[in-house]
């Protein structure tokens, strides 16, 4: 995370939502470490708060449709990260805000609900999506005739399904093996899964077609679907070139891989089974 | 031979396999000429013209016939009840020694 982040509330006193937006600005500051700026003090003194709006990401929280943060940011020319209406939130929301100042249990709700869409986008935006995939990877080789069956020893794990995952921290690669793509031979067609997708381990996540056969690519970890390899939808043939380098599928957010990895194969495991299934339908 | 384990789990024990809906199967034999694992076998004289005769042939978690069927005749089980069981069935041979 490389940006921080900085909240405008319109801290309006004279409306329950006006104070909301107060409550909140509070609860950030303490989840995320953001600083707040006070509306008031902005319109007198505004140096030191348009460097802060300008060198972090601005959160604007209005409480009513008078928008009064939101034209203040306008105002002053401030790029807007992200927008909460407090007043539309409770009303999508079903909940009636209480006409005294006070914050009630369902304005509590209502600040529940902020904290917890503003954090999860926070999670999603701010954490650093970019998986770290190792540049040069260290083959093992099984031969038969004229096939060549590459597989990758280091930190990948597999799946029955001849599907590979490489994992770093909470993100993980997929694709599929070497066996699959010199099984499948030339690969013209890449139908992606669709990104932001939830899935669970053993799910398809796309299929790859030949003149041969359609594979169905089935996914070894559960998670969201952050990335896919767009280049293979101009250029399928990469999963030939190289499943595991230029031919990945997928990057995805894993949800549970300590329970996934239950049922996936070390390198050890599948290259035996990778060899067998060679010598059984390589013929 | 054909694998008779599944993560160490034997096969016979999960139930994975391609169920044809014989009301709806309309024996165009797409799924047997698919299938490269031998699940389906084709009788010509029989009312059922294609059967599924090796279930356990059939990869775990493969549905891939299921989409050559135009018709829409073959179902599988639900894949996270089956996951649940194959890693409960782990659980108690880890703990059988
Ligand atoms: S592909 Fe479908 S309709 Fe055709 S034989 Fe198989 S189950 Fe029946
Ligand atoms: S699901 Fe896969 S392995 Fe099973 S019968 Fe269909 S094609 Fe064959």
């Amino acid at each position: 995370m490389d940006k921080n982040y900085v909240v405008l509330p319109c801290n309006g006193l004279d409306k329950c939502a006006g104070c909301i937006t107060r409550e909140i600005a509070l609860i950030l500051k303490e989840k995320i470490s953001c600083e707040i700026i006070c509306p008031v003090f902005y319109r007198v003194a505004d140096a030191r708060y348009n460097k802060l709006a300008n060198e972090n990401q601005l959160i604007v929280i209005d409480g009513c449709n008078t928008r009064c943060a939101t034209r203040l940011a306008s105002e002053k020319n401030l790029k807007v990260y992200k927008k909460v209406n407090v007043s539309e939130v409770a009303q999508k929301n079903n909940i009636t805000l209480s006409k005294e100042l006070k914050v009630g249990e369902d304005e509590k709700r209502v600040i529940e609900i902020i904290i917890n869409e503003l954090l999860q986008e926070n999670q999603n935006t701010s954490k650093d999506l970019e998986i770290k995939f190792p540049e040069t990877l260290d083959y093992e080789i099984y031969k038969k005739d004229k096939f060549i069956f590459r597989l990758p020893k280091n930190g990948f794990y597999f799946n029955e399904n001849d599907c590979w995952v490489y994992v770093d921290g909470n993100l993980a690669r997929i694709g599929v093996t070497d066996y699959v793509q010199q099984s499948l031979s030339d690969i013209m067609f890449f139908n992606p899964p669709t990104v932001g997708n939830e899935i669970s381990q053993f799910d398809e996540v796309g299929t790859i077609e030949s003149g041969k056969a359609v594979f169905e690519i089935i996914s070894p970890v559960s998670g969201k679907i952050v990335r896919i390899n767009e280049k293979l939808l101009e250029s399928p043939e990469y999963i030939n070139e190289n499943p595991y380098e230029k031919g990945w599928i997928a990057d995805i957010e894993l949800s549970d891989f300590e329970s996934d990895k239950m049922l996936l194969l070390t390198f050890d495991e599948y290259f035996e089974k990778m060899k067998r299934k060679v010598d059984e339908f390589h013929v | 031979m054909s694998e008779n384990t599944f993560m160490g789990v034997p096969r016979e024990k999960i139930d994975w396999f391609p169920i044809i809906d014989y009301d709806k199967c309309n024996y165009c034999l797409e799924c047997v000429k698919f299938c490269p694992h031998d699940v389906y076998e084709v009788r010509e004289n029989e009312e059922k013209k294609v059967i599924v005769k090796n279930p356990y042939n059939c990869v775990v978690f493969c549905r891939a016939c299921g989409k050559t069927c135009g018709v829409d005749a073959l179902s599988f089980p639900d894949k996270s009840e089956v996951t649940k069981k194959i890693k409960q069935l782990r659980m108690e041979m880890e703990q059988n020694g």
